[in-house]
């Protein structure tokens, strides 16, 4: 029989024609010939010298191959027929040949698993996709599906190797017919395989590029395979990447089929296809809004708003009178809140569509969302009613204001009104009340008028005129809660200046009661005092929050309202010989002070002379009328000399001289002697050059008289301490060579037992951030003025700790200590190796504030960038970090819950960043220990004390 | 663990808030308004009084449990736990009861949620305390059996002691004490 078969092939090389094919496939399908014969014949050809015989060869084979009835193949002929084919991949001639024949061979029914392991080894390592074209990569894809489909457990067998084999086979891949095939194939590898994700988001990625490359057309007649593959992703997600990136695709999928028809079909037409089908799907799944399928369907929706405008409109019309329907069906009353959650997704997204698409911006009026506007409204302040669904409809009115060209300004003002009942009768502070009020602010951007004219009225005259008593806490709780509404909604410059209106002759109200109301003033000031703070504070909080956003209205208040604040104080300071009066309390001035320093930073160079001219001849020469001005008359008899002392202005080096001396001689509290000192300091700061002599003759005396001589009192010199700090910060910030003079001295008194402390706490303040000498208050900075301080002072004090005795090496920790809070990590990052011993000698001071700022800094270190490094740091210490940690984390050896937090939080990191054969060995000790903490009388220790524990027993190697 | 779906598309409910945030100016027995120059440790020091733990508490540490079968959400979202349901025996404050509700009464995960908040309980109240764990009456067609097996002991340890068991019972609890990790 095999010379018929030698005489088919032997034409069929000659000449190509289909007819010997089928002739050499039924004479084995009858039984007259086998493979194997036909193997013996194309021999020759198979190991041809002449390439093109060689294919030729294979090529037949294969042909009759995908011809033959599969129970002509038995056992031992697919096997031979493995080998043979996957030796033959190894040809670059006869590949293509060889791969059409696999496609057959491991679809027959004797093609068993170890076949399997074995085509798809030979094709992993000698297939090269980049040189195939399509149809031959989607030979490669088939085999693969294939073997997938029916060899599963044995492709598992090869784990890794499978797996990474076929990402680089389908890596790159941008058919779309291939790319079906590559998807079907993902999706059973990531159900069934163990593998990193990625693979899956890399097809969907490619899909997103190559759709709308090949057009409508394909990606019509593939669509509904596609989408049905996307829906799994969508509705049975793996991870939340995956299910936004096949979000992602549909888009592009819906843009493709419809954005090319678009252009040559009328608005009205209705859409067909796989728009209107997913669409009818969502649809059918939103009927229970409550269920988790619900807020995937919505996704996909909110996904087709933003793709062609038809099946935008297309997908409101079915979405939106549907959810409305459900919202207001009685027997859907419970799933209100879910509903209206939905509803809020889908209005937002129709907002983010003609937002983001200047295309998209319709002519007035005509927004998507237009023809449902009224009866979306409706349903939304229905919901705002009820506190279970008011948040979304929030959330809802929120996108309808934001839509640009949906709403009237009727509407607007509807919206504000009904969301103004909430903040007056919420009695409750909730999350109900944020959102309104964020809300609220979000009108307040575009349309002010409606909150100026509706909620700010309302707020206003809930704040009482005059303080409520002692004991009336509701009431307190009350405007205080007003005064945080205002806060929130009052930073647009028009709410802003009726604010501050309102509060300041609230202010004057409170402080100054007219003379009726004063007759029979309470005794007690207190209330009125603490009112008239939280109205100050409320101004300064707003200002705050507008200079963070540079409004640049700021300005203008050093006119409107600081005249009036230095009014009001002096008046009363005045008055306050007589009698007492509320706004002489320190709290208050504080505040005052800092709304005057945020509005004084804004000003222009010229204005700020002008302020200060004022301010000086008001208290140097008690010429007040130049800097206050308000309805209280400051009494004309009385002269204002807060200093009362002579100081000369014109003499800057007498000038700081005595103000230096005044706080030793006149100051009589921390308050009065802080400001100034703040006074000296800025201007040290800023004149340094013209200040020689002061520097060096008046404050060495201040040194010699008020710090070193060990016979003034130990607060006194503590407070003289305080006030060379001050000072030293202000020569190290413009990297002035007094500041190290200073620090020399400091050093000097680690020896002193009465202020070491104190003096090595001011080495390690110096360099620290403060709220005066800033940028913003125009202070001169020199930059790494803290990195310069460390590279000098931290050798110093590395040297101290080791080698001095110990009283004085205690000095240096704490020096220490309070250096390393004070700057930042990278100025002593690498010297952490030394630093780390000695900060553990710190965690034994006796003093829980140094305690827990090294454990602060032994935290940040253990998770900072550089880590390696500090990490095999911090293992060096393990035992003594994890023994000491846990004794300050026990409540019965640590009292301060602020030690026992960080301690715990520390303990919580170990398991991070320290390897588990170092750490190990802890772990019983530390779970145990960590159970006595679970048991904290504080509930934020506890807290810290369960997530500790947690790291711990998850801690494996 | 079987791969049958007891419930494919549960409800879902909206989480309350945690432990609703006390603002700032809300502090009781002061008149003045925080003004926010406080440091971290007068904040902590503020007042010495025992703070004890309470139903809040305990609800939060067991509230962002992942439901097994529906990883994406929190025992929470899905009601099968709340806040009302964990209850203190009012003569020993150490004995507290935490009830769960099943979504389905055929519910084949019950077990291992009541095991997962047995588990968290267990490492994170102090020794002192005796849980009793229990399905909402009614709630489940095995009711009494599952009670028994959540309360007893041994039966617990045994179920600690398989490894496949334990692995996805910490992925369940990996997200517990993170209410606000987002999935």
């Amino acid at each position: 029989m095999s010379e018929r078969i030698d005489r088919l092939v032997r034409t069929w090389i000659a000449s190509e024609q289909e007819q010997e094919i089928h002739d050499a496939a039924s004479e084995i399908s009858q039984g007259k010939a086998t493979l194997l014969d036909l193997v013996k014949s194309l021999g020759e050809y198979l190991t041809s010298e002449e390439d093109d015989l060689r294919t030729k060869g294979v090529e037949f084979l294969s042909l009759v191959l995908a011809q033959c009835p599969p129970e002509r193949l038995n056992r031992q002929a697919v096997r031979v027929l493995v080998s043979f084919y996957c030796g033959k991949l190894e040809d670059t001639e006869t590949i293509i040949p060889a791969l059409k024949g696999l496609v057959t061979l491991t679809k027959l029914p004797a093609f068993t698993s170890p076949d399997a392991v074995e085509v798809v080894k030979a094709i992993f390592a000698h297939v090269k996709m980049k040189v195939l074209v399509q149809s031959q990569r989607f030979m490669v894809f088939s085999i693969i599906d294939n073997l997938v489909a029916r060899y599963r457990e044995a492709l598992k067998d090869m784990s890794d190797e499978f797996i990474r084999g076929y990402i680089s086979l389908a890596e790159g891949e941008k058919d779309p017919r291939n790319l079906l095939l590559a998807f079907a194939i993902d999706r059973v590898l990531l159900i069934e395989f163990d593998v990193q994700k990625h693979i899956e988001k890399d097809t969907l990625e490619t899909l997103d590029i190559c759709l709308p490359v090949y057009g409508p057309a394909i990606a019509r007649e593939s669509a509904r395979k596609l989408w049905n593959c996307l829906k799994l992703e969508i509705f049975q997600p793996t991870d939340n990447v995956t299910q936004e990136k096949a979000l992602k695709t549909t888009q592009i999928l819906i843009q493709t089929i419809y954005s090319a028809s678009e252009a040559e079909r009328n608005d009205s037409a209705e859409i067909e296809g796989l728009a209107k089908e997913a669409c009818e799907e969502c649809i059918q799944i939103l009927r229970e809004p409550e269920k988790s399928q619900a807020q995937h369907a919505i996704k996909v929706l909110c996904a087709f708003m933003s793709t062609t405008p038809s099946v935008a409109r297309y997908t409101l019309a079915r979405a939106l009178p549907h959810l409305v329907k459900l919202f207001l069906d009685p027997d859907e009353l419970p799933n209100r809140a879910p509903t209206l959650r939905l509803l809020a997704d889908l209005i937002e997204a129709a907002r983010i569509s003609t937002a983001k698409d200047s295309e998209f911006l319709p002519e007035d009026g005509n927004v998507p969302l237009s023809p449902y506007k009224d009866e979306v409204l409706g349903v939304l302040t229905v919901g705002l009613k009820a506190p279970v669904s008011a948040l979304p409809a929030i959330d809802g009115l929120k996108s309808m204001m934001l839509t640009t060209g949906l709403l009237s300004d009727e509407e607007l003002g509807f919206i504000v009104h009904n969301v103004n009942e909430i903040l007056q009768k919420d009695e409750d502070e909730s999350e109900i009340t944020d959102a309104v009020l964020e809300l609220l602010s979000t009108v307040s951007s575009f349309a002010p008028g409606h909150v100026s004219g509706n909620t700010l009225p309302l707020l206003f005259t809930s704040l009482p005129d005059h303080a409520p008593p002692r004991e009336a806490e509701a009431e307190r709780i009350r405007y205080w809660r007003t005064l945080a509404y205002l806060k929130k909604l009052c930073t647009q410059p028009d709410l802003f200046e009726t604010l501050v209106v309102r509060l300041s002759t609230k202010l004057d109200l409170v402080c100054v009661p007219s003379a009726s109301v004063g007759d029979s003033a309470p005794v007690d000031l207190e209330p009125s005092a603490a009112y008239a703070h939280s109205l100050l504070k409320t101004i300064a909080d707003v200002l705050s929050a507008k200079i963070d956003v540079g409004h640049k209205d700021v300005t203008k208040y050093i006119d409107r309202l600081v005249p009036r604040l230095y009014n009001l104080f002096i008046y009363s300071a005045l008055l306050a010989e007589e009698r007492p009066v509320v706004a002489t309390d320190a709290r208050l001035l504080a505040v005052a002070a800092q709304i005057i320093t945020l509005i004084t930073q804004t000003l222009t160079a010229g204005r700020q002379e002008a302020f200060v001219k004022a301010l000086f001849a008001a208290y140097l020469e008690a010429q007040v009328s130049q800097l206050a001005e308000g309805i209280q008359k400051v009494a004309a008899d009385k002269k204002f000399a807060p200093l009362e002392v002579a100081v000369p202005v014109p003499d800057e080096t007498a000038f700081l001289n005595r103000l230096l001396e005044w706080t030793v001689t006149h100051a009589e509290n921390a308050l009065q002697r802080e400001a100034v000192v703040h006074t000296i300091s800025a201007v040290v700061n800023r004149h340094a050059e013209n200040l020689e002599s002061f520097l060096s003759t008046n404050v060495t005396q201040f040194w010699n008289s008020q710090i070193s001589d060990a016979s003034v009192f130990a607060d006194a010199r503590r407070n003289a301490i305080a006030t060379v700090t001050w000072l030293s910060k202000a020569l190290l910030l413009r990297s002035h060579p007094g500041a190290m003079t200073n620090v020399e001295r400091l050093f000097e008194l680690f020896d002193d037992d009465s202020v070491s402390w104190d003096a090595a706490r001011a080495v390690g303040r110096i360099p620290g951030p403060d709220k005066v000498l800033t940028k913003r208050n125009h202070a001169v900075i020199k930059i790494l003025y803290a990195q310069k301080y460390c590279n000098v002072v931290l050798p110093r004090i590395i040297e101290g700790a080791k080698s001095s005795q110990s009283a004085r090496q205690n000095a240096f920790l704490v020096a220490l200590a309070a250096l390393i809070k004070s700057v930042p990590k990278s100025t002593y990052a690498h010297q952490m190796s030394s630093l780390l011993p000695l900060l553990l000698r710190g965690l034994d001071l006796p003093d829980n504030e140094i305690r827990a700022s090294v454990i602060d800094t032994l935290q940040a270190a253990a998770t900072s960038s550089g880590k390696e490094e500090n990490n095999s740091l911090l293992a060096e210490h393990t035992s003594s970090l994890v023994s000491t940690m846990l004794k300050n984390s026990l409540a019965s050896n640590m009292p301060s819950v602020r030690v026992r937090v960080s301690a715990l939080r520390f303990l919580g990191t170990l398991p991070d960043v320290i390897r588990y054969d170092v750490l190990h060995p802890q772990k019983a000790t530390v779970i145990r220990e960590l159970g006595k903490a679970l048991d904290d009388p504080k509930k934020a220790v506890r807290k810290e004390a369960v997530e500790a524990r947690t790291k711990w027993f998850k801690f494996t190697g | 663990m079987s791969s049958e779906i007891f419930n494919p598309n549960p409800t879902i409910f909206a989480p309350t808030k945690s432990n609703k945030a006390a603002h700032a100016y809300a502090k009781p027995h002061s008149l003045w308004l925080d003004d926010g120059e406080h440091t971290e440790d007068e904040e902590y020091e503020q007042s010495d009084e025992p703070e004890s733990i309470d139903q809040d508490e305990i609800f939060e540490l067991i509230r962002s449990i992942s439901d097994p079968e529906h990883r994406s959400m929190t025992l929470e979202q899905l009601a099968v736990v709340s806040a009302p349901q964990i209850t203190f025996d009012p003569r020993h404050r150490d004995r507290i009861t935490v009830e769960f509700t099943p979504t389905v009464p055929h519910c084949g995960m019950s077990t291992f949620i009541g095991l997962s908040i047995r588990v968290r309980l267990l490492r994170s109240l102090p020794q002192r305390f005796k849980v009793d764990i229990r399905v909402k009456p009614g709630s489940h067609q095995s009711e009494h059996s599952l009670n028994k097996q959540l309360n007893d002991k041994e039966r617990v340890a045994a179920a600690l002691e398989n490894p496949a068991l334990l692995e996805v019972l910490e992925q369940c609890l990996s997200s517990a004490g993170h209410p606000d990790h987002d999935h």
